[in-house]
C-alpha cells in the first residue's frame, strides 16, 4: 500500500525544523525512516507533512567528551557499531548496535529515531536507561533535557511535545571502573528482542558502587529495575549476588505470552540474561575490555 | 500534493524525475527508470530483495521515499558490470556476479540482486571476510530458495578475485575439483552423471529413441 499523500520538507537547521513542526498541519519528523516509512505505508501514521531532518548536518555526530558520550539525532546504528570510542568504553552500546535489525537498516536507522519510536521492543531504550542517559529535545521554547527515566510513557508514546525534536542523546562518560553489557534473546538474526537486558556497574575497589539494569520487550515500555540496583550496590560481585539480582529483575518484569514464548519462559530468560549481562559488565569494569564479550543469546525457542 | 524534482546518478547516468513525495525509492527505480532488477519481496524491510548500493552503503530501497535520493549516487544490479571492478575475474562481469555464476549462488534468482549488492558493500570494507562476517552481512536478505550455502561461497569467491587471490574452481563447471559448493546445495556432485559439462543450449538434441 502507498503512504497517504504528504508534503516533504527538508529543513537545514534545527530552528527551521522546529518552526516547520510548529506551523504545519499534522507534521512528523522523518529521520532514518526505518520505522516511519512502513508505518506510513500501513497508514498507522498519516502525517500531512513530513519534516525530513537528514539535511541538518549539525545533527550528524557521535562524540565522547570528558563528561559525556553524545549521539546527535542523525547518528545511525552503524555509526555506533563502527565507533572506536564506543568499542573502547561503552560495552552495552557496542553489544547493542550489531544486534539491531540488519546491516542495511543499521546504515539508515538512527538511535534517536529508535528512542523517539518508543517501541517497548526497541533495544536502545534499555541501554539509555541503564546508562542514566538523557534525551536532549529542542522545541519552540528552546532546549530541554529529559532523563531517560521520565521519557517512555506508553508503547509508542513518550514525553516529547508535538513541536519538539530530539537533537541528541547523552550518557555520562564511562570511567575506567565502569562496565556495561547488553544481552538480547531473539528468534533469528535481525529480529526484535523477545527479551533484552542492559546492565551497567561501577566498581569501587572490590565493591559495586553503582549498578543499573534495564529490560527490553517485557513490559509496556523499556523499564529499569531499581530493586536489583539497590540489591547490588555496596556488595562484592558474586554468582549468588547476580542470581538474586536476576530474580528481582524477573519479578519486576511483566511479559506477555505470545507466539514466541510464554510469559513464564520470558520471565525466566530475564533472570538468565540479567545474570549474564551483570557478569559481563563486572568483567569489563575490571579488565577494561568493554567489547570483549558477545551480548547475543540467539537461542531460538526450543533450540535445545 | 507538490511533486518533487529529483536528480540522481543511477548506474553512472544522471537521471531526473518528478515524483510524488510518497513514492518509494524502489518504485522510482523499477517503474520510472524501468530498472526491474531491483526486486520487491516483502514491502516491509524484512527481505532485502530491494537492496541497492547508495552513496557507499547498502540500503533497502523500500524503506525510503524517492525524494530522499535527491543528489545521491545509486548502483543497482544492472550497473554492476560497468563498475571499475568488473572484469577483474575471468569474465567481464563484476566479481560478485561472477562469483554467483561460478559458485551457483543463484537458484530462482529472486533474492540475487539484493544479495549481490549487500555482498558488494561488505567487500568494500573487508577484503577477506570470514564466513561469519558474510553470513551476518546478508542477514537482512532472505533467500526463499534457502540457498545460503552457495551464496556465501559466491561472496567468498568475489573476495578472492577482488583481493587478487586465486578463486576456487567452480564446482558446477568442474565437479571433480573437490570444492564443496554444489549445484543443489546438497551432496557434492549433486548426483550428476554427465561429467558436469555445461548444457549447450544452441545444440539440437536428438528426439525419438535417443540413438544419434
Ligand atoms: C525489519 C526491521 C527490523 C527491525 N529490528 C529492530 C531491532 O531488532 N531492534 C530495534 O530496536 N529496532 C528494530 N527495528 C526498528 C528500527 O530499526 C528503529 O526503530 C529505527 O531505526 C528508528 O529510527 P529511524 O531513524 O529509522 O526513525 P524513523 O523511522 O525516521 O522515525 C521513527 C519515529 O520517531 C520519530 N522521530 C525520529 N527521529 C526523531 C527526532 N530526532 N525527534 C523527534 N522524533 C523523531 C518519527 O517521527 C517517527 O515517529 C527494525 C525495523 C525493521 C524494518
Ligand atoms: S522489499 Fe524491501 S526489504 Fe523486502
Ligand atoms: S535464489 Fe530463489 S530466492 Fe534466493
Amino acid at each position: 500500500m502507498k503512504a497517504a499523500p504528504f508534503e516533504h520538507h527538508e529543513p537545514s537547521s534545527v530552528e527551521e525544523a522546529v518552526s516547520l513542526l510548529e506551523s504545519l498541519d499534522e507534521p512528523l519528523v522523518l529521520a532514518g525512516g526505518q520505522s516511519l516509512v512502513p508505518m506510513m505505508r500501513f497508514r498507522l501514521a498519516v502525517p500531512e507533512t513530513v519534516v525530513d531532518i537528514n539535511a541538518i548536518d549539525d545533527l550528524d555526530y557521535l562524540r565522547e567528551t570528558d563528561d559525556h558520550l553524545e549521539l546527535g539525532a542523525l547518528a545511525r546504528h552503524a555509526d555506533v557499531e563502527r565507533s572506536a570510542a564506543v568499542a573502547e568504553n561503552y560495552g552495552s552500546f557496542a553489544d547493542c548496535a550489531p544486534l539491531v535489525a540488519d546491516p542495511q537498516i543499521r546504515n539508515r536507522g538512527t538511535v534517536a529515531g529508535s528512542i523517539a519510536q518508543s517501541d517497548p521492543k526497541g533495544d536502545w531504550g534499555s541501554v539509555l536507561l541503564a546508562h542514566d542517559g538523557e534525551v536532549v529535545a529542542h522545541g519552540p521554547d528552546g532546549e530541554r533535557t529529559i532523563p531517560a527515566e521520565e521519557f517512555f510513557l506508553l508503547p509508542y508514546d513518550n514525553s516529547l511535545d508535538d513541536a519538539e525534536i530530539i537533537t541528541a542523546l547523552r550518557v555520562p562518560a564511562s570511567g575506567d571502573d565502569e562496565g556495561s553489557a547488553y544481552h538480547k534473546l531473539k528468534r533469528k538474526v535481525g529480529d526484535y528482542a523477545m527479551v533484552g537486558v542492559a546492565a551497567r556497574v561501577r566498581l569501587d575497589g572490590d565493591e559495586i558502587a553503582d549498578a543499573s539494569l534495564a529490560l527490553t520487550a517485557v513490559d509496556i515500555t523499556n523499564v529499569s529495575v531499581p530493586d536489583a540496583a539497590d540489591h547490588l550496590e555496596g556488595e562484592v560481585p558474586s554468582g549468588d549476588l547476580f542470581e538474586r539480582a536476576g530474580e528481582l529483575a524477573a519479578d519486576h518484569s511483566n511479559p506477555e505470552s505470545d507466539e514466541h514464548g510464554s510469559a513464564e519462559y520470558k520471565e525466566n530468560m530475564v533472570r538468565v540474561l540479567a545474570q549474564r549481562a551483570l557478569a559481563d559488565a563486572v568483567r569489563r569494569a575490571r579488565t577494561d575490555d568493554p567489547a570483549g564479550a558477545v551480548g547475543s543469546d540467539q537461542t531460538a525457542v526450543g533450540d535445545d | 500534493m507538490t511533486e518533487k524534482e529529483i536528480t540522481f546518478t543511477v548506474n553512472g547516468t544522471e537521471r531526473e524525475l518528478r515524483v510524488e513525495p510518497r513514492k518509494l525509492l524502489v518504485h522510482a527505480i523499477r517503474e520510472d527508470l524501468d530498472l526491474t532488477g531491483t526486486h520487491i519481496g516483502c514491502d516491509t524491510g524484512n527481505c532485502g530483495a530491494c537492496t541497492v548500493y547508495k552513496d557507499g552503503e547498502a540500503v533497502k530501497s523500500c524503506l525510503q521515499f524517492a525524494p530522499q535520493a535527491d543528489g545521491s549516487e545509486i548502483t543497482t544490479v544492472e550497473g554492476m558490470e560497468d563498475l571499475p571492478e568488473a572484469g577483474m575475474g575471468e569474465s567481464d562481469l563484476h566479481p560478485v556476479q561472477e562469483g554467483f555464476h561460478e559458485m551457483h549462488g543463484l537458484q530462482c534468482g529472486f533474492c540475487t540482486p539484493g544479495m549481490m549488492l549487500a555482498g558488494k558493500a561488505l567487500l568494500e570494507e573487508h577484503d577477506d571476510p570470514s564466513e561469519t562476517e558474510i553470513r551476518q552481512n546478508i542477514s537482512g536478505n532472505l533467500c526463499r530458495c534457502t540457498g545460503y550455502q552457495n551464496i556465501v561461497k559466491s561472496i567468498e569467491y568475489a573476495a578472492d578475485v577482488l583481493a587478487g587471490r586465486e578463486p576456487p574452481e567452480s564446482p558446477v563447471e568442474n565437479p571433480s575439483s573437490g570444492v564443496e559448493a554444489t549445484a543443489d546445495g546438497g551432496e557434492p556432485d549433486g548426483g550428476r552423471t554427465d561429467g558436469g559439462r555445461p548444457l549447450d543450449l544452441t545444440r539440437e538434441y536428438p528426439r525419438g529413441d535417443g540413438d544419434e
